[in-house]
């Protein structure tokens, strides 16, 4: 027996301080990689890998509509290019999702107020040297460096403010409540200016679930609401975008639109699709690889696979807020719960307008359209999302933690 | 061993209070609800989109082909009738820079058809005008080539009849305007123009392939017999379909005829018919067809029971003669006939005495249940009123009884022939392709037996008679030929004939009723010198059914036949003859 007793991996581990490969990032594990993995919400990525693995075939299935748009007679472009694209933009994207998920909580928060600082400059600049692109400045710098900051900052806008707000733990003098509007207000100006409607419509949807989630009393929430309709039928009234794309909503329009084709697309494959690259009306849909995926989506997919889709979303979301039920940081479950509420607002909207239910606003559905900024953008929102929800799953419920 | 109690606790009390504010737990909540509520209409918009607008286009229509006018396909789906886009050639002759006079001697060089001197009084007159409604491509470039500014080349919807001549009676035509000026494109015009319905084709029980033979048969059967014209019309007997409706000499569709232009007998020039080859001879003209009643006679009279046995004898010796009118037969065979032999020689004098002992009442009842008192039964505009006895005395009941003295379209006598041979029923001809399992209301003329007696009566007619030119090998045919004398001025013309062969195939189970005529043959050598209809219309019936019977699924079959024994022995043979 002495000598020939086989050890528990982890008890080795333990004694010897190396591990065998079959147990790397398991229980043994003590390595950073190890830990790191052990203390994240692996079913949240799961949940969010499986998106984007959707949305590679998605993009796909979009691509050749895109790519014939796109052509010329002298440059023709493969059918697959924005898969190829997409494909490069997750090599990056997710890796970097990663990485971001690996900071602890005190690092991520500096890493996204750093953040916020830089891509708020930058959105001030647009106006100032923007690149016009579809008639609204939202570009800045050119070609392949190209991005949009309206993109970056909104990850890190929802972190900074979730900061900013649990301030008041510390000293409940501070108005943070004020400061906050402000730098809001800011922002939803600069974005009105490009124009991007829909893009201040989330921040401000972000913004009111931060304040939802914070505490603040019932009665202002509801002020809120009220000054939110107020805001859409002063936008319909005195701003030209709005007033277009709610008319064209309302009252339907004549001849050939992007929301009729869309609907058309959506619904020509039935439950269960056409199948995968036999869609026939996506050809006639413009931006069928970005903000109309879902169409496609519904054409060659089938809308069964559109309602799995809103599900898996919905999924996400489920699981963020039962992980932030029992979360004491409140800095934590305000930056998630602003992350996760952007993150989820965003796929939303896009959604309902692909069905006719909102009017058309450029919007993409995350991780599921193609663009690079908004890989890049969206792979960071996640990866704050994991680090802030990143936590000892046994930490709290043992019985000898000594309890503040 | 020791029971492990330290984690009975459950979580809740472990973690004790909510982690921080009250209602930031509820509201998180709330936060989550609300999305969920979202979540739960958007699946719930795509259910019911799946479910109850799937396939809706939402007016995007802009991967399907919408024309400005539905198209006309056959039965099989073979464009007959479709709108494109063509070029006109419009001019503004205040704004031209050229020479007029060369410039029309270069329009007329481009378009050969129209004279230089109608482009030169285009090009001088006041206003703008066309200078050609429909031009081709390598012609508008020609054009174009001119340098003309003030010659525009605008595209214009127009209709285009890719089968030419071919059914242009049924088809018609569009008028300048673009409404249907005859044919299917008068009566269907709404439907046509309906954008809602305007995207799926029309689709006609005609068959092309159907309607090509017959109209080459016509056409080969009027140059053999130097006739003046043709007409022809296959009809399911069973539904009522036309399935092939000719009417020749034809004209081209494409380039319609408004002005009366008259048949002078000169060659066509300028792709410009007579407008007199745009009357549809099947629906829209009525004739005295003749012998070709004589089955029809027969069968009221076997229905009525005022013949009941066909081995009954008719003096045929002498011409009937009724007051000072006289009835001869035109081969007289001299001799007393029983039924069967007076259909198979065709003899007015013993058909006349089967008509005067059915009586005129029932005469009249049978013509009524057939519709020949009307207008034919078809969707077409284009339809004659039938000349039909305004009063029945007993001479009038006699003549009709051999076709003469009521004049109606090939249509009426066609329909009728379905009605004798498919056990009875009359049903309205119809141009619309029918669907397999659609009931078509019909009305009982003849009882099930007579029509089984007239289909034997028919098929001896063929293989024994007048109509033996017709008997097509293997396809069973009966029919009966008719030669009526057209009225001229000053009574009957003995030289000119309308000779019609109304026929049904095949005999055991028939299926179409087929029947040509031919306007005013003459005798040549392809007809033995004979102008009657068993030498002119018989043999394009004979050749027609060989074409089309294949096409049909009919498959020809020598060991096949309608049984016709029991009445071969009452047919008189000379002794010797077999």
């Amino acid at each position: 027996m002495n000598g020939e007793r086989k050890e528990v991996p982890w008890v080795l581990a333990a004694k010897t301080g190396k591990i065998g490969f079959a147990n790397r990032l398991g229980r043994g594990d003590r390595s950073p990689l190890g830990v790191w993995f052990w203390e994240l919400d692996r079913v949240l990525l799961s949940l969010m890998m499986v998106l984007i693995a959707i949305g590679l075939l998605a993009v796909a299935a979009g691509s050749p509509a895109g790519a014939q748009r796109l052509s010329s007679s002298t440059t023709q472009l493969s059918s697959l290019h924005f898969f190829y694209r997409q494909l490069m933009w997750v090599i990056f994207g997710v890796p970097l999702m990663l990485l971001v998920s690996m900071y602890p909580r005190e690092q991520a928060r500096r890493f996204a107020v750093f953040g916020f600082c830089i891509f708020f400059v930058l959105l001030a600049l647009v106006p100032i040297m923007g690149r016009e692109v579809n008639g609204s400045q939202r570009w800045i710098g050119a070609g392949f460096a190209g991005l949009q900051p309206s993109e970056f900052l909104k990850p890190f806008y929802a972190v900074a403010m979730a900061w900013i707000i649990s301030w008041r733990l510390k000293d409940p003098s501070l108005p943070v409540l004020v400061l906050s509007s402000i730098v809001t207000g800011f922002v939803c100006f600069l974005l009105l200016m490009q124009p991007d409607l829909g893009q201040t419509i989330l921040f401000m949807g972000t913004w009111f679930a931060l304040m939802m989630v914070s505490g603040v009393p019932a009665s202002r929430l509801w002020g809120l609401i009220i000054s939110g309709v107020v805001f859409i039928v002063l936008a319909y009234n005195f701003y030209p975008v709005a007033t277009q794309r709610i008319d064209a909503w309302i009252f339907g329009t004549e001849g050939l639109t992007h929301d009729k084709m869309a609907l058309a697309t959506l619904t020509n494959g039935g439950f269960f699709g056409l199948g995968p690259g036999l869609g026939i009306k996506k050809y006639s849909l413009p931006e069928g690889h970005t903000d109309y995926i879902f169409s496609v989506i519904g054409e060659e997919f089938g809308l069964l696979a559109c309602m799995v889709i809103a599900i898996l979303y919905f999924a996400i979301l489920v699981r963020i807020i039962i992980r932030l039920l029992d979360e004491k940081d409140q800095f934590v479950v305000l930056a998630v719960t602003g992350l996760g509420a952007q993150f989820i607002g965003q796929a939303m909207i896009n959604m309902a307008v692909n069905l006719g239910v909102f009017p058309s606003k450029g919007m993409t559905l995350p991780f599921i359209s193609y663009g690079g900024s908004s890989i890049l953008a969206l792979s960071m929102t996640c990866g704050l999302i994991l680090a802030l929800t990143k936590r000892n799953p046994y930490l709290d419920r043992s019985l000898y933690m000594v309890k503040g | 061993m020791t029971p492990q109690t330290a984690r009975t606790t459950t979580r809740k009390s472990g973690v004790g209070t909510p982690p921080f504010a009250a209602h930031g737990f509820w509201r998180l909540l709330v936060l989550l609800a609300a999305f969920g509520m979202f979540v739960v209409l958007l699946i719930g918009r795509l259910a019911t989109l799946a479910l109850f607008e799937s396939s809706r286009a939402y007016g995007a229509t802009s991967t399907e082909y919408v024309p400005e006018r539905g198209d006309i396909v056959d039965r099989n789906g073979v464009p007959l009738a479709r709108s494109i886009y063509g070029y006109a050639i419009w001019v503004k002759p205040a704004d031209l820079l050229g020479d007029r006079k060369q410039l029309a001697n270069q329009l007329a060089a481009i378009f050969p058809d129209t004279p230089a001197a109608e482009f030169y009084a285009k090009l001088t007159a006041d206003k703008p005008g066309y200078l050609r409604k429909r031009a081709l491509p390598e012609q508008v470039k020609q054009v174009h080539d001119l340098g003309e500014i003030a010659i525009e080349f605008p595209r214009e919807a127009t209709r285009l009849y890719p089968q030419h001549d071919m059914a242009a009676h049924v088809l018609g035509f569009v008028n300048r305007d673009g409404r249907g000026a005859m044919g299917m494109e008068r009566v269907m015009n709404d439907y046509l123009r309906d954008p809602s319905k305007r995207s799926t084709p029309l689709n006609l029980a005609l068959d092309v392939r159907v309607q090509a033979a017959l109209e080459s048969e016509l056409a080969s059967g009027m140059a053999a017999t130097n006739a003046k014209g043709g007409a022809g019309v296959i009809l399911d007997v069973a539904t009522g379909e036309v399935i092939a409706m000719a009417t020749l000499p034809s004209f081209n569709p494409n380039r319609p005829s408004f002005a009366n232009i008259p048949d002078l007998g000169q060659p066509i020039v300028d792709g410009r018919y007579p407008i007199s080859r745009q009357t549809n001879n099947v629906t829209n003209r009525v004739y005295e067809l003749g012998s070709t009643f004589k089955p029809l006679t027969v069968a009221a009279a076997l229905d009525a029971g005022t013949v009941r046995d066909l081995s009954v004898r008719y003096d045929a010796t002498k011409p009937l003669q009724f007051g000072r009118f006289k009835i001869r037969d035109s081969h007289p065979s001299g001799r007393w006939m029983n039924t069967p032999e007076a259909l198979i020689h065709s003899s007015n004098i013993v058909t006349a005495q089967i008509a005067d002992t059915l009586g005129a009442a029932r005469m009249d009842a049978m013509l009524r249940n057939l519709h020949f008192d009307v207008r034919p039964d078809i969707e077409l505009a284009e339809k004659a009123r039938p000349l039909y006895p305004k009063s029945w005395d007993r001479l009038t009941n006699m003549t009709v009884g051999f076709g003469h003295g009521i004049a109606v379209t090939p249509m009426h006598l066609a329909s009728a022939y379905a009605a004798m041979v498919n056990g009875g029923i009359y049903r309205p001809a119809t141009m619309f392709k029918m669907k397999s399992d659609a009931k078509i209301p019909g009305k009982r003329v003849f009882t099930a037996a007579t029509s089984a007696r007239m289909r034997q009566l028919m098929r001896m007619i063929v293989v024994d008679g007048t109509g033996n030119q017709a008997d097509a090998l293997g396809y069973r045919v009966g029919g009966k030929t008719g030669s009526a004398e057209k009225p001229g001025v000053g009574g009957y013309s003995r030289n000119l004939v309308v000779s019609t062969f109304a026929s049904a195939f095949p005999m055991d189970n028939p299926r179409y009723v087929v029947l040509a005529m031919l306007d005013e043959p003459q005798g040549t050598e392809a007809s033995s010198f004979q102008r009657t209809a068993g030498f002119t219309a018989a043999p394009v019936v004979r050749k027609t059914i060989t074409r089309i019977g294949p096409l049909m699924g009919i498959i020809p079959d020598v060991k096949r036949d309608v049984d016709v024994s029991e009445l071969m022995p009452l047919l008189w043979k000379a002794k010797g003859e077999q």
